[in-house]
Order: C-alpha cells, then sequence, then structure tokens
C-alpha cells in the first residue's frame, strides 16, 4: 500500500515537475530570441549579387555598431547577437529568409531590409509573427505604410525623398522639370509620389522617361531630355543606369540641374564609374546620413568598420546601417532588461527626437507613425569630395 | 530634329555593330553545331573582363590588351567546346543547350570570384576622350568611331576568312555537312574545336570594344545575348551577312524607336523584334526557307 502511495506521489510529482518545464519560460517571462545573457538580432538582405550595397554594405555598419556595444559589455548585460540572411534582393527569397529568422533562427527582432520589393514581399510574414522589425534602407512606403504595430523605418522612404527632389529643383530656379525613371518596384515606389508631388505643385513634366537597369547607352533618353529643354532632371534610377546617363548626357553637352536620390548618395564611386571629370558639376543627390565617410566626425566608425572588416573602405552605406543600428541600441536599452517585444514596441513608439550622429536630422516615432527619418540631406562633388549643402542640413 | 535623326542613327549603328558581332558569333556557332550557344554572352562579358586584365590592371596598351583578350576567349571557346559541347555531341539538343546555359552560370561565376565582383560595376577607363567631334550638326565621339571601325573592320576580315582561306572553307563544308566533310578528311571534331573558338573569339571582341563606353559586370552578357539573339533571328537564323545586316539593324531600330516613339521601347525592342519577325518573315533578311523533299 505505502509502494503504491510513494508511486503516486512520485507520479504527480513528475508532472508538476514536466508541467513546470513547458510552462518555465513564460512564467519567467522569457521572451524568444533573448536569453539571460544574449538578445538575438536577425537580419535579412542581399549579401551577394548587384544589390550587395543595399545588404552587405549596411549590415557590416550595423554589425560594426553592436560589436561596439557588445566590447562594452551589452545591453542591460545581454550581447547582441547578429544574424544574416541573403535575399539577393528577390522577393521570394526575402520571404524564406524572414521566416528562417523568425522560426528556424528564432530572432528577438529583425533589423533589416535593404531592398524595397522583397521588404514589400516580407512584410506580411513579419507582421503575422508579431515580430519588431526595424527596417534599415529599403524606401518603399507599404512597407511602413499602414501602419503595422511591430514595423518602423528609420530609412527615409520614398514619398519624402519624391517629395525633396521636386521641392530642391523648385528651390534652385528650375522650372522645366524632366523625370528619368525605371519602372521597377523600387521605381515605381518613387515614381508614384513624385507625380503627386507634381501634380500638387501644378507642373507638368516636360520629359517623363524610361532606362532599364541594364542599360549600356542612354543616348535616346539624354536626347529626348535635351530636346524638351529641361531645366532640371530628376533621377529616379540606380546607379549603373545613372553613370551610362550622365555619360551620354556630357557627350552631348548637356548641363542641367541633376537631381538625384539616396540610391545615388555615393558620389565619388558614382564619380568613377561616370569617368569623365566634370560630368557631376551639376548633379546633386539626397544622402540618408549627414555625415561624408571621409569626414573626420565618423572616424570612430572608420576605425571599427577597418577593424572588423579589413580592407573594406567606409562607405555611405555603412553608415546607414551604423545610424540605424544605433537607434535598436537605443530603443533596447530604453527597454530595460525585462525586455519583451512589447516593451520594446512601447518604446519604439515613444522615440522622440533621437540624435544618431550620423543621421541629418532627429528619428521620432509615434504609435500612428512608423515612418520615423524624414530628414534628407542634399549632396554634391567638388573636387572629388562630397560637400554638403549647408541649407538643407 | 534633324541632328537627333543622325545621332540616333549614328549611336544605334555603333551599337548595332556589337550586336552584330556578338550575332556573328552566334550564328557561326549555330550553323556548324545547330546548337545556340547560351554561354555566348558570357564569353562577350569575359571578353571584357580579359582586356580590363591586361589594360587596367596589368597596364599594357589598348591594342595589346584586345589582341591578348581575343586570344584568351579564342582558348575559351574551346575549352567550352572540349567541356561542354563535345562529350555531349551525340546528346539531345535540349541536353546541348542546358549544357551551354550551365556554363554560362560557370562563368560567371569564375567572373565573380576572379575580378572580385561582388556585383560591382567595374569602369574601364575610356581609350580616348568622351568629348565628341562635332561634324556640322552631327556628333560622334572617338570611341564611336572606334567601335564602328572595328567592328565593321572585323566583320571584313571574318568574310574574308570564309572566302579565301582554307580553314574558313573546311569550316564552311563542316557546316553544311558534316559527313560528307569527314569523307573529304576534314576532321571534323577538329574543325568544331575552332568553329567554338572563331566564335568566341569574335563575341570577345564585341566585348572589348564596347568596355570602355559602358561598365563591367559578371551578369553584362545576359541582356546582350537577347539583343545578339534578336539580331540574329532578323538576319534569319543561320545566315552570317544576315547576322551582320540584323546587328546594325537592331541598333537602328532600337534607338529610333526610343527616340521618336517612347523610351520605354528601347529595353523591349529586341523581344518585339523577335516576335514580329516570327510572325511576318521567320526567314529573317536571308534566311532560306525550310523546303522538305518528299
Amino acid at each position: 500500500m505505502q509502494t503504491v502511495r510513494r508511486w503516486i506521489h512520485l507520479s504527480i510529482v513528475a508532472f508538476l515537475m514536466g508541467l513546470l518545464g513547458l510552462v518555465g519560460p513564460a512564467l519567467a517571462g522569457q521572451t524568444v530570441g533573448v536569453t539571460e545573457d544574449g538578445i538575438t538580432i536577425g537580419s535579412f538582405g542581399a549579401l551577394t549579387g548587384p544589390y550587395y550595397l543595399f545588404g552587405k554594405l549596411i549590415m557590416n555598419g550595423a554589425e560594426a555598431v553592436y560589436h561596439e556595444v557588445n566590447k562594452q559589455g551589452g545591453i542591460h548585460g545581454r550581447r547582441l547577437v547578429f544574424i544574416r540572411e541573403d535575399d539577393r534582393c528577390d522577393a521570394a527569397t526575402a520571404i524564406a529568409a524572414a521566416k528562417k529568422l523568425i522560426y528556424q533562427h528564432e530572432v528577438f527582432m529583425i533589423h533589416g531590409g535593404g531592398c524595397s520589393n522583397p521588404a514589400i514581399a516580407a512584410r506580411e510574414e513579419i507582421e503575422r509573427a508579431n515580430v519588431p522589425w526595424v527596417v534599415f534602407a529599403a524606401v518603399a512606403d507599404p512597407i511602413t505604410m499602414p501602419v503595422a504595430p511591430y514595423i518602423w523605418s528609420t530609412a527615409l522612404t520614398a514619398s519624402t525623398e519624391s517629395r525633396a527632389q521636386v521641392d530642391f529643383a523648385k528651390a534652385h530656379g528650375a522650372k522645366r522639370l524632366a523625370i528619368i525613371a525605371q519602372h521597377d518596384a523600387w521605381g515605381n515606389a518613387r515614381y508614384k509620389p513624385l507625380m503627386e508631388k507634381l501634380k500638387e505643385e501644378g507642373i507638368t513634366p516636360v520629359a517623363d522617361e524610361e532606362i532599364g537597369v541594364d542599360a549600356n547607352d542612354a543616348t535616346t533618353q539624354v536626347l529626348r531630355i535635351r530636346q524638351a529643354n529641361a531645366d532640371a532632371v530628376l533621377l529616379i534610377v540606380y546607379p549603373k543606369a545613372t553613370a551610362v546617363f550622365m555619360r551620354d548626357a556630357h557627350k552631348v553637352g548637356y548641363k542641367p540641374i541633376y537631381v538625384g536620390q539616396t540610391a545615388l548618395s555615393d558620389l565619388p564611386a558614382l564619380q568613377q564609374q561616370v569617368g569623365i571629370a566634370g560630368a557631376l558639376d551639376n548633379f546633386f543627390s539626397i544622402s540618408q546620413v549627414g555625415f561624408s565617410p571621409e569626414d573626420s566626425r565618423m572616424g570612430r566608425w572608420r576605425a571599427l568598420g577597418e577593424e572588423l572588416f579589413p580592407g573594406d573602405r567606409l562607405s555611405v552605406y555603412n553608415l546607414f546601417g551604423i545610424a540605424s543600428a544605433q537607434v535598436v541600441v537605443e530603443v533596447l536599452k530604453r527597454a530595460g532588461r525585462e525586455l519583451t517585444r512589447e516593451r520594446f514596441k512601447e518604446e519604439m513608439d515613444k522615440l522622440q527626437n533621437l540624435n544618431t550622429g550620423v543621421y541629418p536630422g532627429l528619428i521620432t516615432c509615434t504609435p500612428t507613425d512608423h515612418q520615423c527619418n524624414k530628414v534628407p540631406a542634399w549632396i554634391k562633388l567638388e573636387a572629388g569630395k562630397v560637400v554638403y549643402l549647408a541649407a538643407d542640413r | 530634329m534633324g541632328s537627333m535623326f543622325l545621332y540616333l542613327v549614328l549611336s544605334g549603328l555603333t551599337n548595332g555593330s556589337l550586336y552584330a558581332l556578338l550575332a556573328l558569333g552566334l550564328v557561326i556557332i549555330y550553323k556548324a553545331t545547330t546548337v545556340v550557344n547560351f554561354a555566348h554572352g558570357e564569353v562577350f562579358m569575359m571578353g571584357g573582363f580579359f582586356a580590363y586584365t591586361f589594360y587596367v590592371l596589368l597596364g599594357l596598351a589598348y591594342p595589346a590588351s584586345l589582341l591578348l583578350a581575343v586570344a584568351l576567349s579564342l582558348l575559351l571557346g574551346m575549352v567550352t567546346e572540349r567541356l561542354a559541347y563535345r562529350p555531349l555531341i551525340k546528346a539531345s539538343a535540349i541536353s546541348m543547350v542546358l549544357a551551354s546555359v550551365g556554363f554560362s552560370f560557370v562563368l560567371r561565376g569564375v567572373a565573380r570570384v576572379t575580378w572580385g565582383g561582388k556585383g560591382d560595376f567595374i569602369p574601364f577607363p575610356p581609350i580616348f576622350s568622351y568629348d565628341p567631334i562635332v561634324l556640322g550638326s552631327l556628333l560622334i565621339t572617338p570611341q564611336q568611331l572606334i567601335i564602328l571601325s572595328g567592328a565593321l573592320m572585323c566583320m571584313g576580315v571574318f568574310a574574308a576568312f570564309f572566302r579565301w582561306t582554307k580553314l574558313g572553307k573546311m569550316m564552311q563544308a563542316t557546316a553544311e555537312n558534316q559527313r560528307a566533310a569527314a569523307l573529304v578528311g576534314i576532321r571534323v571534331e577538329r574543325v568544331f574545336a575552332i568553329i567554338w573558338g572563331v566564335g568566341a573569339c569574335v563575341g570577345a571582341l564585341a566585348g572589348v570594344l564596347m568596355a570602355p563606353v559602358t561598365l563591367l559586370y559578371p551578369d553584362i552578357g545576359a541582356t546582350l545575348l537577347v539583343k545578339a539573339f534578336a539580331s540574329a533571328v532578323l538576319g534569319g537564323f543561320g545566315n552570317l551577312p544576315g547576322a551582320a545586316l540584323g546587328g546594325l539593324s537592331m541598333g537602328v531600330i532600337e534607338n529610333l524607336a526610343g527616340g521618336y516613339l517612347h523610351t520605354s521601347l528601347v529595353d523591349i525592342s529586341a523581344f518585339l523584334v523577335i516576335m514580329l519577325v516570327l510572325v511576318v518573315r521567320p526567314t529573317g533578311f536571308f534566311g532560306a526557307k525550310a523546303v522538305r523533299k518528299v
């Protein structure tokens, strides 16, 4: 009888222990991707292929920040673990990458999204999982509009940039505006708000031309825009096709104001690709960051980049990641030791006027506006150096 | 208006001459082996990168770089034949096509690894100034002149080679009828290797001529291959003069369509040409109608 009773007691104890094992982490308030000594942050973007600038280089910048945080003991005693997945700037691959981060790596949050189309595609999966996602570079408005509770962007968005392009051209006296655009998902995300802004301003573009991402010749586009006698050309084009366009424009001696956007913010690299001295004399572009990589104030990041990624020069894309990662770090700090996704969301939603020291403006998010970066910086090349236009900073 | 038309035509002829060279390489291989070499665009790309290596990285003169790049491409074409084509010589056409597609990926991978192409667009310094020469209302850059004259010269040499050299005649004979060629003592396999080599040479020459006016990157071949294919179809697939004329026409067509209709047509004109030719005149400019004897 005693033996039976002992067995019953043992069974009850075993059952309770099993129950505790199952619900233990929940009772202890453990959040997915957060352990006693670590926080796992996932990232997806192009690590390979022609668009690695918008993935790998930005991730390198973010990792530099996380590395420095870890050197100083982490956040509330937890080290930051950064996991990368390659989406090759491809929508289907981005969905797979997001799923892998969420369900296989079980990350606490995602800090990534380099190309717009893949980021739009991945949104549904990430939104469904309620995993916090801070977008570091993809610009299309549908990634953050309508507002999803756990998705924010520290990048300038397409509509902000497109509107700024029109304002810039007007402020510089241009009256006859022409557009040269690539009509893929990335291009259309910018083209639509640009056309809306032009309509608001009562401006009809004198030329509206298209160029392919892989264009090797832009003679027809240049001649049509020149024939339309445009005094400003707004470019919604990637760097390669822009280089070809600028070469061809130089050949025919056509020199209006050229107004670019953040994809064209690495002006020294663009100049190298154009390969003609003076071809970018009238070229202005938006920069998402307020400093050139050569600026002495970026010396700390340059040194850290060289330590982590020997042989790589600090690029403007690294700075995108550096700036965005500082927002993530600050919010993780504010969320405290009892970190949950809900706490992260609360702190993100009340982020006010955060100065990263890299973005040109302050970062502000609200519960109804998750596009947290609204201040573009304008840059141009002078004697081979990137110069920031003071009035626009 | 007149100057725009002339500039569009001239620029179209310049681009078209490159398409023509690529199409010639495609057609010569097709004519001899009935295989469409889908790695031909990558051979063009490799030609550009070979020239970049000799001219930029090793600091050789442009003519020497051009010759060395073309010679290396000859070798590359023969290696392609040995590795991707000869083992499958008796296999079905689809196997050959798949082999050439596979080889195109191999070449792209090799380019990425060798030239650090993580997607970079590599600038090739201009051989001459980009400043145009003004002839009345017409503008032309020295580089355009070099491309146009180089490509036309190459086409002339190519025609002379087939018409007047023993090897050229052997290649033509092999292309016409392999069995008959073998019966008269031509070593068909060796001729095939040379044909692949010559095809690669012509493609690579286009790559070397084009490199200074564009940016080099491992995926450049795919875009150009479509245009070369359209040129070959327009000329009558399998006809060498047709490929040359098709290429020149293709360049002019896309420029005029882009210049006078809309620039969105530039990228799709190659596909439109392929569709139109197949519907309206499947034999192209010079292709012979297939006659079935019963």
